[in-house]
C-alpha cells in the first residue's frame, strides 16, 4: 500500500550482500522520523527567511499550542489504527469526554481534579463500548465508529442543548493561556509526556507487544494466545480516553467547554488525526506502530498550516499552497530515501 | 460457478433497503407517492455516483479523500463556464467531466508512480482542489444557469423517474460490466485483493491505479455537475459533505475496504439506505436535538440486519460442511 | 510598471492625509483584519467595505482575511498568524460565541481593538461591542412578517442551520416564541441543513410529505433559504408562503416572482465598514463611553443594531440602498454617540 515501507523492508535484505549490519545511525536516517525532522527544519528555515516573525515568540507559542492539539488527536487515532481499524468518532467522543468535563465542573461543582477524570472516564467507556460492538458484530470498525459518532455526538447535543459550560476551574484556564520560559505552551509538554508514555507501552509493555501482534496478524496472534477481542476493546477505550485529552486541552485553551469544538459531529477532528500518523509512518493496516513519527507528523502539517498563514498568499487560494507543500513534502521524503538508499547502502 | 441469489454480495443489503420501504411505506403512506419517489429517486442518482466514485478505488485497496473535492471543482467549472465564458451547457459539462478526469488521473499518478500511500496523496489533493475551488469562487456561487440544465435537473422522464436518474442508470451498468465482465476489471479487483498475485500475474499495478482513480475523477465530477442541475446554481459548498457517504454507502453495500471485492449493486442498495434514512428523519418529524441520534441508530440497524443474516448463512455452511 | 505603482501609494498616500486632517488625527498605522467564520458569501461585501473604509479614513490597511474552512481552530489559528503578521485591530465573526471569548481575550490582551461582527461573543468578554445582527431577534421579526400574511391558527415549518451553533437554539427558540404569540403553530423543525446536498434532500422529502399540511416556511440560515426558496418555484405552490434570510440572488429573485413572501436582510457591507471606522478611532486615543447606548441581546449587553429590515417584493430592488441609508445614519452620530475621544 505504501512506498514508504517498501523501502524500509528492502533495508535489511539490502545490508547483509555488504556483509555489515546497518548501524543504528544509519537505520535512524533512513527512518520516517528522521525524514520529518529533516522536512520541519527544511520548512522552518523557507517559513523564517520569508517572513522573520515565523520564529517569534509569540508565534512559536501558537504553533506549540495547536501542534499540541492536533497530535494528541492523532495519537488517539493511532493507537486504533495500531489494530487495523479506525475510529471516525473521535471528535465525537472527545467533544463528549470535554462537555462531560464541563457539566462535572459547572453542573455538578465538581473540583477540577475530579472532572477531569470523570471526563477521562467518559471518554474511555465511549471508546469501550465502540470496542466491545465492534468484536461482538463482527463489522469493520468504519461502519460502527460512524455510527457510534452520529449517536454520541447525537446524545451531547440532546442532553446539552448546545448550550456552553463557561464556569471552568481556572486551574483549566490558567494552563491554557500558561508560557514556560516565554515560548513553550504547558500543553505541548503535556502531549510530550502522554508520547513518552504511549512509546513505553508499545515499546516495553507486554500488553503494546500484543496489541502491535494483534494487529499485524489477528489470526496468527489469535493462535498464540492473545486474546484478539480484548486488545481491541482494550485500544478503543484508550483512543476515547486520548481523545478525551484533547478535548480538555482545547476546553482550557477556550476556557469553556462548547459543542462546536470539533464541529458537527466531530468531523473537524478527522483529517488531523489521520494525517499525523499516516504521515508518521503507522501503516493503516495495523501491526505498525510511530509515537514519535505521528507526534513529528502532526507538528508538521499544524507548521505548515502556520507557515503558510503568515505568508500571506492569496486569501483563497491558502489550501490549494498547502496541498501543494504537502505533496512537496512527501515527495521530497522519497527522494531523500532513496538518494540515500542509492549511494550509502546498495 | 454461480453462487445462490442470497450469498451475493448485494443480496442483504437488498433485503434491508425492501424492508425499510414495506415499513416506511405502511407506517406513512405518503412515502411511496409519486412526488415522493422522485425527490427520493434524486437524492439516489447523485449520492450513488459518489458512492460509485468511492468504490472504485475502495476496489483497488485504497481511499480516495478527494472525491468531495474534484466533485465541488467540476461543479463550479461546470457553472462558472456557463455563466462566465457563456459556454452552451453540452460542452461545459464535457470540459468540466474532463476537469475531473484530470483530476483523478492526477491522483492515479502520484498514486502510482511514488508510491506513497493514496491516503496521503489524496488528502493533499483534497487541499488543492478545494484551494482551487475557493480561489475561483472567493465562496460565492454561480447563478446563471441555462433553463435547460434548471429543467433537466428537475423533469421527469417517465411518471416520477427523473432525467437525473439516466446517468446514474448509465454508469451503474456500465461500472458492472466493466468490474465483472471485462478483463480490465478483473485486474481491477485482482490488484485490490493481492497486489503482489496481481503483479506476478503480469498485470501492471500501475496502470490499474492510474485506471481506477481515472474513473473515480469521472464519477465524481459527474455528481458534482448533476448536483448543479438539482440545486439550480454552482454552489461552492458542493461536495463538502461527501467524503463520509461515499465510504458508508459501499461498506453498508458489502465492500471490503481492503480492496478486491465490492458490489455496484450493494453500493446502489448502500445508497438508497441512506436516502431513507434521511426521509424517514424528515417524514416522523424527529426532534431536531434527536436526528443525529435516530440517524446512527438506523445505520445500526441496517448493518445489523444484514450482518445476522450473513453469520447464520455462516453457521449453515459450516452445519453442512460438517 | 514601478513608476505605477509608486504614483499609486504617492496618491494614496496624499488621500490618506488629506481624509487624516479632515476626521482628525486617524491613525495611519491601524491595520484592520476583519475574519469571518469561514468561507460564506455572506460576508463577500467586507472585502469592499474594508477597502473604503481603509481609503476614506487613511488606515494603513483593511483586509478581508477568511479561515479556509469553518473550523474554530483553523480561525483561531489564522487570528494569531495576523497577531504575528501586525495587525492591530480584529473584526471577528465569532466562530462559536462561546468558543471565540478566550481568542478575542487574548487579541485584546496585545492591545488590540477586538470586535465581534455580524454576530456576538457571550458575555463577558474583552471584545469592545458587537455590531450585527440579533440572531434571535431577526428571526422573530421574520416570523411575525410570515404570520402577517397567514390564517389565524397557520401551521409554519422552521429550516435552520447547524445546532452546534448556539445561535441556532436561539433561533429556534424565538420562532417558536412569535408562533405562540400570533397564535401559530410550529409542526416542524429541520436543523443541521445549512449544506447544499443536506438541504436539498431533507427540504424537498418535507415539502413531498407535507405540503399539503403547511402553511408557511421560515428559513433562518442561507442554504436553506436558497434552497427552499427554489423548492417553492419548482412546485409552483403560491399558497406556501415564506420568509427567508440574507440577500441570496435566488431568494431575491424569488421574492420578484412572487414564490417567496419575503426575506430578512443584514447589512454586511455596514459592519464592515463601521466596524474598521470604529477600530481606527478606538486606536488612535478614543474609549468606548460608559453611558454608551448599547443594546442588550440574548448573548451580550454591548450590541450595535446593524439594521436588520425585512424586505417583500416591493423593496428588493433597492436593498443596498436602504442598507447604504442605515449605514450613514449609524456613521453619523456614532462617535458622539458610543466614543469618547478626549
Amino acid at each position: 500500500m505504501s512506498g514508504i515501507e517498501i523501502d524500509s523492508a528492502a533495508v535489511p535484505e539490502a545490508a547483509p550482500k555488504q556483509g555489515r549490519q546497518l548501524g543504528p545511525l544509519q537505520r535512524f536516517m533512513l527512518s520516517n522520523e528522521f525524514g520529518l525532522i529533516v522536512l520541519i527544519v527544511v520548512f522552518a528555515v523557507v517559513f523564517w527567511t520569508v517572513s522573520p516573525m515565523f520564529l517569534s515568540k509569540f508565534s512559536l507559542y501558537a504553533l506549540g499550542r495547536t501542534s499540541a492539539v492536533n497530535i494528541m488527536i492523532g495519537f488517539s487515532m493511532m493507537v486504533v489504527i495500531v489494530t487495523g481499524g479506525l475510529n471516525l468518532a473521535v471528535g465525537a467522543i472527545g467533544v463528549c469526554a470535554a462537555m462531560a468535563c464541563g457539566w462535572l465542573m459547572q453542573a455538578a461543582g465538581m473540583n477540577w481534579v475530579f472532572a477531569t477524570l470523570g471526563g477521562l472516564a467518559v471518554g474511555g467507556l465511549l471508546g469501550a463500548v465502540n470496542g466491545v460492538v465492534i468484536v461482538r458484530s463482527g463489522l469493520h470498525s468504519f461502519v460502527i465508529t460512524l455510527a457510534t459518532m452520529s449517536i454520541m455526538f447525537g446524545m451531547m447535543i440532546f442532553l446539552t442543548q448546545a448550550e456552553s459550560y463557561r464556569e471552568i476551574s481556572p486551574v483549566f484556564t490558567g494552563f491554557g493561556r500558561m508560557k514556560l520560559w516565554g515560548v513553550v505552551p504547558p500543553m505541548l509538554l503535556m502531549t510530550i509526556v502522554v508520547g513518552v508514555l504511549l512509546w513505553v507501552l508499545f515499546t516495553f509493555g507486554s500488553l503494546g507487544r500484543q496489541i502491535l501482534a494483534a494487529g499485524a496478524n489477528p489470526a496468527a496472534a489469535e493462535l498464540s494466545g492473545i486474546n484478539v477481542g480484548n486488545m481491541v476493546i482494550w485500544c478503543h477505550a484508550l483512543s476515547g480516553m486520548l481523545a478525551g485529552i484533547a478535548g480538555f486541552m482545547l476546553v482550557s485553551r477556550t476556557g469553556a467547554a462548547i459543542p462546536s469544538m470539533a464541529g458537527q459531529l466531530g468531523q473537524d477532528w478527522l483529517l488531523p488525526a489521520f494525517l499525523a500518523p499516516v504521515l508518521g509512518g503507522t501503516l493503516l493496516t495495523g501491526g505498525r506502530v510511530s509515537v514519535l513519527g505521528t507526534l513529528l507528523g502532526g507538528f508538521l502539517v499544524t507548521m505548515l498550516t502556520g507557515g503558510l498563514l503568515l505568508m500571506q498568499v492569496g486569501a483563497f487560494w491558502i489550501q490549494t499552497y498547502l496541498g501543494l507543500l504537502l505533496l512537496l513534502a512527501v515527495l521530497l521524503d522519497l527522494a531523500r530515501r532513496s538518494y540515500l538508499a542509492r549511494n550509502k547502502l546498495v | 460457478m454461480k453462487r445462490e441469489l442470497w450469498n451475493q454480495d448485494w443480496f442483504g443489503p437488498f433485503a434491508v433497503t425492501v424492508l425499510a420501504i414495506v415499513i416506511v411505506g405502511a407506517l406513512k403512506p405518503s412515502f411511496l407517492s409519486p412526488f415522493n419517489i422522485q425527490i427520493l429517486l434524486l437524492a439516489i442518482s447523485v449520492n450513488a455516483l459518489v458512492a460509485f466514485s468511492q468504490m472504485v478505488i475502495i476496489a483497488i485497496g485504497q481511499m480516495n479523500l478527494s472525491v468531495g473535492a474534484i466533485g465541488g471543482l467540476a461543479a463550479i467549472s461546470f457553472a462558472g463556464m456557463m455563466e462566465v465564458w457563456g459556454l452552451p451547457w453540452p460542452v461545459a459539462a464535457v470540459l468540466s467531466l474532463g476537469i475531473g478526469l484530470l483530476a483523478g488521473l492526477t491522483n492515479g499518478l502520484l498514486c502510482a508512480y511514488t508510491g506513497i500511500s493514496a491516503f496521503v496523496i489524496t488528502l493533499a489533493t483534497l487541499s488543492v482542489f478545494k484551494g482551487f475551488n475557493l480561489g475561483i469562487t472567493e465562496a460565492q456561487p454561480f447563478y446563471d444557469v441555462p433553463e435547460m440544465v434548471k429543467w433537466l435537473g428537475n423533469a421527469t422522464v417517465l411518471g416520477p423517474i427523473p432525467w437525473l436518474v439516466l446517468p446514474f442508470a448509465v454508469s451503474a451498468v456500465a461500472l458492472w460490466y466493466l468490474l465483472f465482465r471485462l478483463p480490465l476489471g478483473r485486474s481491477v479487483l485482482a490488484v485490490g485483493g493481492n497486489t503482489h498475485a496481481a503483479e506476478l500475474s503480469g498485470i501492471s499495478v500501475p496502470r490499474i491505479v492510474v485506471f481506477a482513480h481515472s474513473v473515480s475523477g469521472l464519477l465524481a465530477a459527474m455528481a458534482g455537475i448533476m448536483l448543479v442541475a438539482r440545486l439550480q446554481l454552482g454552489q461552492p459548498s458542493i461536495g463538502d459533505d461527501w467524503l463520509i457517504l461515499s465510504f458508508a454507502a459501499p461498506i453498508i453495500g458489502g465492500a471490503v475496504l481492503t480492496g478486491g471485492r465490492v458490489s455496484v449493486g450493494g453500493t446502489c442498495c448502500g445508497v438508497a439506505i441512506v436516502a431513507i434514512i434521511t426521509q424517514v428523519l424528515v417524514l416522523f418529524n424527529i426532534d431536531p436535538f434527536l436526528v443525529q441520534v435516530v440517524l446512527g441508530g438506523l445505520i445500526l440497524w441496517a448493518v445489523g440486519v444484514n450482518r445476522i443474516r450473513e453469520v447464520r448463512g455462516q453457521r449453515k455452511a459450516a452445519a453442512a460442511g460438517i | 510598471m514601478i513608476d505605477i505603482k509608486k504614483i499609486a501609494t504617492a496618491g494614496a498616500v496624499v488621500a490618506g492625509l488629506t481624509m487624516a486632517a479632515n476626521t482628525a488625527m486617524a491613525d495611519s498605522s491601524t491595520r484592520v483584519a476583519l475574519v469571518p467564520g469561514g468561507p460564506h458569501p455572506y460576508f463577500a461585501a467586507w472585502e469592499q467595505a474594508g477597502k473604503d473604509a481603509a481609503k476614506d479614513f487613511g488606515l494603513g490597511s483593511a483586509d478581508y482575511k477568511v479561515p479556509q474552512k469553518w473550523e474554530l481552530s483553523l480561525q483561531n489559528q489564522m487570528l494569531e498568524s495576523l497577531v504575528t503578521q501586525g495587525y492591530n485591530a480584529f473584526l471577528v465573526f465569532p466562530g462559536d460565541p462561546v468558543g471565540t471569548v478566550a481568542i478575542a481575550d487574548e487579541l485584546a490582551a496585545t492591545g488590540a481593538p477586538v470586535m465581534a461582527l455580524a454576530g456576538c461573543l457571550k458575555d463577558p468578554s474583552q471584545a469592545v461591542f458587537c455590531m450585527g445582527t440579533d440572531t434571535g431577534n431577526s428571526a422573530y421579526l421574520g416570523t411575525k412578517e410570515l404570520l402577517k400574511v397567514l390564517p389565524k391558527g397557520a401551521k409554519i415549518a422552521h429550516f435552520t442551520g447547524f445546532l452546534v451553533d448556539p445561535n441556532t437554539q436561539l433561533r429556534i427558540d424565538a420562532v417558536e416564541k412569535a408562533a405562540k404569540e400570533g397564535g401559530a403553530e410550529v409542526i416542524q423543525v429541520i436543523a443541521d441543513i445549512d449544506a447544499p446536498e443536506p438541504a436539498e434532500e431533507k427540504i424537498n422529502a418535507y415539502l413531498a410529505a407535507h405540503a399539503g399540511e403547511v402553511d408557511g416556511l421560515i428559513t433562518t440560515a442561507w442554504v436553506p433559504a436558497v434552497v427552499a426558496s427554489n423548492a417553492l418555484r419548482k412546485i409552483g405552490d403560491k399558497r406556501i408562503k415564506m420568509v427567508g434570510i440574507d440577500h441570496d440572488e435566488v431568494v431575491l429573485g424569488a421574492i420578484k416572482d412572487g414564490f417567496v413572501h419575503g426575506t430578512m436582510l443584514q447589512n454586511p457591507y455596514g459592519q464592515g465598514y463601521l466596524g474598521s471606522y470604529a477600530a481606527d478611532r478606538l486606536r488612535s486615543g478614543c474609549t468606548v463611553k460608559k453611558d454608551a447606548p448599547f443594546k442588550s441581546i440574548a448573548l451580550t449587553d454591548k450590541f450595535i443594531d446593524s439594521g436588520t429590515v425585512f424586505a417583500g417584493a416591493d423593496a428588493v430592488d433597492n436593498y443596498v440602498g436602504s442598507m447604504q441609508k442605515i449605514t450613514k445614519d449609524i456613521f453619523a452620530d456614532f462617535e458622539g454617540k458610543y466614543l469618547n475621544c478626549g
